[in-house]
């Protein structure tokens, strides 16, 4: 039988929010034994969202985010910075138990499985993409999805971006590029590393249509059901405690 | 107080944020786009090398990795004392 997991379906808030929500799915898993979760999500206002590790004033232009309106926020997984556009941008997360029948034991292994349903759900749109190891989705060379995932006490969280019609100029002028990491890159712009899927597919798409092909990538890629649902009571309690943390100065200039 | 970044070959950026008196590293902060798991472990590391003489960076980092059961990806733990040097060579 398939297994059906809850979905939280392309709700739009602003950046605590969004994190608050991420953190308090994965802990009620833990604690409360609540379902296996996919949420598909949009920040308003944009915002920029840096890697737990990642120094906020070598990654950001702060000056640049209070002039255009866009959030800054930690994240509390890995890895590096992203935009989040309101106007084209979709944020996805999953939460599931560590030991799940289809979630491999081994961190990359896991990666691979979850990046191949955002993979699968793009080729439905038309958008050849591959899994670039360690934690992005390229299409045509470019990277078109960004992912991150922590593990804590038995429970996955992963999230990550798909580029939907993203404003890439924006995207570069809200995030520095450190001098040391375009280097080694032989293309000589930054923007034309990454694409979205309007630049890929050459036609305007929607946010509905993008949505409804990363629901079939899921469910097709981990063969279950998705239905849709809200967060339970017991969660709300905990984005709103979250939320306290990742509005804090503390948690988000800790580095 | 002096910085350095290092390029992993393969993707990953590596900042360290060292200050140094009389061959001890007094104060070490580390940042990058890297995974660490447990995250919170990157306060232990950063911790376990402070005091540290500078010719002890590796050891200290190599008995970290052993001790504690902590996961990388996208960077190894030679990678954090190259970076760490970096800073001390400038």
């Amino acid at each position: 039988m398939t297994e059906t997991w809850r979905l939280i379906d392309m709700r739009i808030e602003d950046a605590p929010t969004q994190m608050a929500i991420d953190e308090a799915i994965a802990m009620a898993r833990i604690k409360e034994g609540t379902p296996n979760t996919i949420r598909l999500y949009r920040w308003n206002p944009s915002a920029v969202s840096i890697g737990y590790f990642q120094s906020i004033t070598k990654e950001v232009n702060l000056d640049a985010c209070k002039e255009y309106g866009v959030d800054v926020i930690r994240r509390i997984t890995g890895g590096g910075a992203v935009y989040h556009d309101y106007n084209g941008e979709i944020t996805y997360s999953l939460v599931a138990p560590t030991n799940h029948p289809k979630m491999p034991r081994d961190i990359l292994a896991s990666y691979e499985l979850i990046c191949g349903a955002i993979v699968n759900g793009l080729k439905e749109l038309g958008v050849e993409s591959e899994f670039k190891p360690v934690n992005d989705i390229v299409a045509g060379g470019k990277k078109i999805s960004g992912n991150a995932q922590t593990r804590r006490h038995g429970v996955i969280l992963q999230h990550g971006t798909i580029l939907v019609d993203s404003d890439i100029r924006r995207m570069f002028q809200v995030l520095r590029v450190s001098d040391v990491k375009i280097s080694d890159k032989l293309i000589q712009a930054v923007e034309e590393r990454v694409t979205n899927l309007r630049r890929y597919l050459e036609r305007d798409i929607s946010f509905d249509e993008s949505r409804e092909a990363l629901i079939h990538g899921f469910e097709n890629t981990l063969e279950i059901k998705l239905e849709a649902g809200e967060l339970t009571s017991g969660e709300k309690k905990l984005v709103n405690e979250l939320h306290e943390k990742y509005s804090s100065k503390e948690w988000v200039f800790q580095r | 107080m002096r910085t350095a970044e290092y390029k992993v070959p393969g993707g990953k950026l590596l900042t360290a944020e060292v200050e140094e008196k009389n061959g001890v590293l007094v104060h070490v902060k580390i940042s990058g786009d890297f995974f660490m798991h447990p995250e919170a472990a990157i306060i232990d590391l950063e911790a376990a090398l402070c005091n540290s003489p500078t010719d002890e960076i590796e050891d200290r980092v190599e008995r970290f990795f052993y001790v504690n059961k902590v996961s990388l990806f996208g960077v190894s733990p030679e990678d954090f004392v190259k970076v760490i040097k970096l800073t001390i060579i400038q």
